[in-house]
């Protein structure tokens, strides 16, 4: 039990630290890695915790988005090295008080909420994979196919936003500069 | 038992708290992007430490899970959709400049 509060406690203050070191460092490409380690720390977490397949999709998903959102770092930002030291953040004080708050409050009810009794046991790797898929398949079906269609949505219309407008004007210039 | 449901929980909410810090106090929207991503983060290790120490036996718990991770990816999506759109018209992803998108 000692061992398992270490681990997630070890976990939890990397994923906690990385994700500091996001608003903090000026370089944008170093701050795209933090969040990779940081939720790469959150995955490692739920290892600890016993929960082996959401743990290691976590850390896969987080791998692939993470590597996607440094390259968008570098194709988007004025400075993405930080070597400029622009400051890139507004309402500080606000955002501080909203972060605070919003934590604090959390805690609070961590702390003082009765969450009844706590299983020592959990299921091992194999019997939780296997009965998280009887799960999607059956009383989830529903929800899991809503989800799946959700993205497919999302990927389509993202592409669709991504998509240059060719209007009248635009092909006019285009063939006038031909 | 309590003791690992207490670090993550409070675990969970300092992450929350960051990222309700970024989402708010940054201009640059794969910067906001990020703060949100890390907000999902901590609703996420709470949903796994509830579904972990405090019902094992129901799966519904760690579906959710499933969810909040399609959420994410789904922001992420479209996020940088919009972001492409936004680059492409005004050439910066800047929301202090996107005052026009108020209506």
């Amino acid at each position: 039990m000692y061992a398992q509060a270490f681990f997630v406690a070890v976990f939890g203050l990397a994923a906690i630290g990385f994700g500091v070191v996001v608003f903090r460092t000026s370089s944008m490409v170093r701050s795209a890695l933090a969040l990779l380690f940081s939720q790469t720390a959150v995955g490692c977490m739920f290892l600890a915790m016993q929960t082996e397949f959401l743990g290691v999709l976590q850390i896969m998903m987080m791998a692939t988005e993470m590597s996607i959102m440094a390259i968008f770092m570098v194709m988007f930002m004025m400075d993405p090295g930080g070597m400029g030291g622009m400051d890139m953040t507004h309402q500080k004080r606000f955002s501080i008080g909203a972060g605070v708050v919003a934590a604090g409050v959390a805690i609070v009810v961590a702390f003082w909420a009765d969450w009844g009794p706590v299983t020592a046991e959990a299921p091992d790797a194999a019997m939780q994979t296997r009965a998280l898929g009887m799960e999607l398949l059956g009383r989830s079906m529903l929800i899991f196919e809503t989800a799946g269609i959700t993205i497919l949505t999302a990927m389509i219309a993202a592409t669709a936003v991504a998509i240059p407008v060719q209007t009248t004007a635009n092909s006019a210039d285009k063939e006038d500069t031909e | 038992m309590t003791l690992v449901l207490i670090v993550a929980l409070v675990t969970g909410a300092i992450l929350f708290g960051i990222g309700v810090y970024g989402a708010l106090s940054q201009t640059n929207l794969v910067m906001i992007m990020m703060g949100v991503e890390l907000i999902l983060a901590g609703a996420l290790v709470n949903l796994v430490a509830f579904w972990r120490f405090l019902h094992p036996e129901s799966y519904s718990g760690q579906m959710f899970v499933l969810v909040v991770m399609t959420v994410m990816a789904v922001e992420m999506a479209v996020g940088f959709g919009v972001a492409i759109a936004r680059f492409r018209a005004k050439g910066s992803v800047e929301m202090e400049e996107a005052g026009d998108l108020k209506g």
